[in-house]
């Protein structure tokens, strides 16, 4: 933790960035915004910080402060490099204050980023828990999976905190807000429900990092985890795809190979 | 003393059933409790503070409102059933109840909004005292209390550590409902817990007098920074009421549906031409501010605030309205 503090407050003493997007050392650890040197004894990280901080490299008031240092765990590590592949983030203007456990690790940029992510955690895998929550549903059959995921989405309100909490959601305009033509019910019912979360866990295959942010932040307790599990998933056994790791990597849903799989096409 | 043993609330709820009520009551499902219609062999859940409010059950998040015909070459309008059932809310918070009479305003104002009052004319509120209250409540800081009766048609009274409820009777509403449970209520005796100790956390008044003059503060600048615009906090508040409307159409029919909407998006204010009169999240954060505390009272005297907690509690940002209103009214010593 002195670590950390030490770390942020030196970035702004030396004006190397003008805001150091953290957790704040209270209950629920919620997002904190250290702007003064002074401000940093309150930064704070461990287990229980659930936001996934590079969701507010998009936010117009933030993009307006850059240069800007995040305090960062794993997943949000791969975060920043998945928004640097997908040209989201303004070469050389957000540092990273790498987190992990008890341990702070140091200031990267996005190339350093890169480098401590292939060097420590090139076997970064899904967390056991969650792969077992994955194969309970497998094991189920089609109709019971169908009526569970029903019972599941019934409950969503479309307060999209899963896409304000994601770093992946940054489209100005969202989809499920198009209605000319209107490609999915505003209704908060039943299928416009279904279609929403399907395709939005579609929109994040071979992007997402697994980092959680979006099943902590439904207010209903949707288990979307098991959809982006399953996606990263195929993803990867598909397409050898492994979001977060190669700055260069093109996305995997917004590029096509001449090599890809054809054989579906006859 | 009417009382009924906590542990007997099913019972409670069956008999209402049996008696024609659709009950609706905190239920735990998956670790989230939320009010939701009961059915036999449900549990209720009666201490926590369900995740939605009992505002579902008047405003519902989706609703048709109107609805055409297509035909060859025009529409004609279709009729939309519009049905009030007879509904409880058994075990509603305090501050759920005390959320109608804002609801009951803005619902009345310049337009009677048919769909509401008639689900309004057919619930009755039977609130739950609380005897304990968590580090997101306020109630007392926005004129409630942990056993306040506003808006509640029935009390229930934690009695004798917690056994036994008491229910008071308010409204006629009330009577006629404890009439209809009168099998699963006993008479006698009972010791009433201590509702919980809550200290007042503000002044909303000070609160709205310097929201009234601080339109332009640098403060909402620094004070929204966190706020990643989702609509989680007006959805699960018992008093925001913004919809919005939508037409969706097949081969066969369009469908007018009012959709509950938040002013915490972007989308929210945004004009056709592009421009958007708040265009960013301290604009919107501002607005629910002024709203709940300012506005609503200037307009209905009431604040649109019971201080339930619930947008706090589940605040991933960690945005809570009381908080800022400690630091409102800071600002304004």
């Amino acid at each position: 933790m002195k670590a950390l503090r030490e770390a942020a407050e030196k970035l702004l003493r030396e004006k190397r960035v003008s805001l150091v997007i953290g957790y704040e050392d209270r209950k629920g650890r919620p997002a904190f915004f250290a702007a003064k040197p002074e401000d940093c004894g309150r930064l704070a990280y461990d287990a229980s910080c659930r936001q996934n901080l590079a969701a507010y490299l998009g936010k117009p008031e933030i993009r307006a402060r850059l240069p800007v240092a995040v305090v960062a765990p794993p997943a949000v590590l791969r975060s920043i490099v998945v928004l640097t592949a997908e040209s989201q983030l303004p070469p050389g203007q957000v540092l990273a204050l790498a987190v992990d456990g008890d341990s702070f690790l140091g200031t990267f940029d996005a190339a350093g980023v890169a480098e401590l992510l292939r060097a420590k955690y090139s076997t970064l895998a899904p967390e056991p828990a969650l792969l077992e929550r994955v194969q309970g549903l497998l094991q189920k059959s089609p109709a019971e999976r169908a009526a569970f995921w029903e019972a599941e989405f019934s409950k969503c309100t479309r307060c999209y905190a899963c896409r304000a909490a994601c770093p992946g959601c940054y489209c100005s305009r969202c989809i499920v807000e198009k209605n000319a033509p209107q490609w999915i019910s505003t209704a908060a019912l039943g299928h416009g429900n279904y279609t929403w979360s399907v395709m939005r866990a579609f929109h994040q295959s071979g992007r997402c990092t697994l980092c959680g942010a979006c099943e902590a932040a439904c207010p209903q307790g949707l288990p979307l985890m098991l959809l982006n599990a399953v996606l990263d998933r195929e993803a990867l056994e598909e397409f050898g795809s492994r979001p977060g790791y190669d700055p260069e990597a093109k996305p995997l849903i917004g590029s096509w190979s001449a090599d890809d799989d054809h054989s579906y096409m006859r | 003393m009417k009382t009924i043993e906590t542990r007997r609330l099913p019972d409670l709820a069956q008999a209402l059933s049996a008696a024609g009520y659709c009950v609706v009551a905190p239920i735990e499902e998956g670790g989230v409790v939320r009010f939701r219609e009961w059915a036999p062999g449900l549990a209720i859940a009666p201490g926590a503070v369900p995740a939605n409010s009992s505002k579902d059950f008047l405003f519902p998040r989706s609703e048709v409102v109107a609805r055409f015909a297509l035909e060859p070459g025009g529409f004609s309008p279709a009729p939309v059933e519009r049905s009030a059932v007879k509904t409880v809310v058994l075990c509603a918070r305090p501050c759920d109840a005390a959320a109608l009479t804002a609801l009951d305003a803005v619902f009345n104002w310049d337009y009677r909004d048919g769909a509401y009052n008639a689900r309004r004319q057919a619930m009755t509120v039977v609130s739950l005292a609380c005897s304990k209250a968590d580090e997101h409540c306020f109630c007392t800081s926005v004129g409630g209390a942990p056993d306040g009766v506003a808006g509640a048609d029935a009390i229930l009274r934690p009695a004798d550590g917690g056994q036994l409820l008491v229910l008071d009777e308010l409204t006629e509403k009330g009577r006629a409902l404890a009439q209809a449970a009168a099998g699963t209520l006993s008479e006698g005796p009972a010791a009433l817990d201590a509702p919980a100790v809550l200290p007042r956390r503000f002044d909303s008044e000070a609160v709205g007098r310097w929201l009234a003059a601080n339109f332009e503060s640098p403060f909402w600048k620094e004070a929204a920074l966190a706020c990643l615009g989702c609509g989680a906090c007006a959805y699960a508040c018992p008093v925001c009421h913004c919809f919005d409307l939508q037409d969706e159409t097949d081969h066969a029919e369009c469908r007018r549906l009012r959709n509950w909407d938040s002013c915490g998006f972007g989308l929210f204010t945004l004009h056709a031409s592009g421009h958007n009169p708040r265009p960013d999240q301290s604009a919107r954060w501002r607005q629910r501010v002024m709203h709940k505390f300012s506005i609503y009272p200037q307009k209905f005297k009431t604040l649109a605030c019971t201080g339930c907690g619930r947008c706090s509690r589940l605040c991933q940002a960690g945005m809570a309205i009381a908080a800022t209103c400690e630091r409102i009214e800071a600002l304004g010593r």
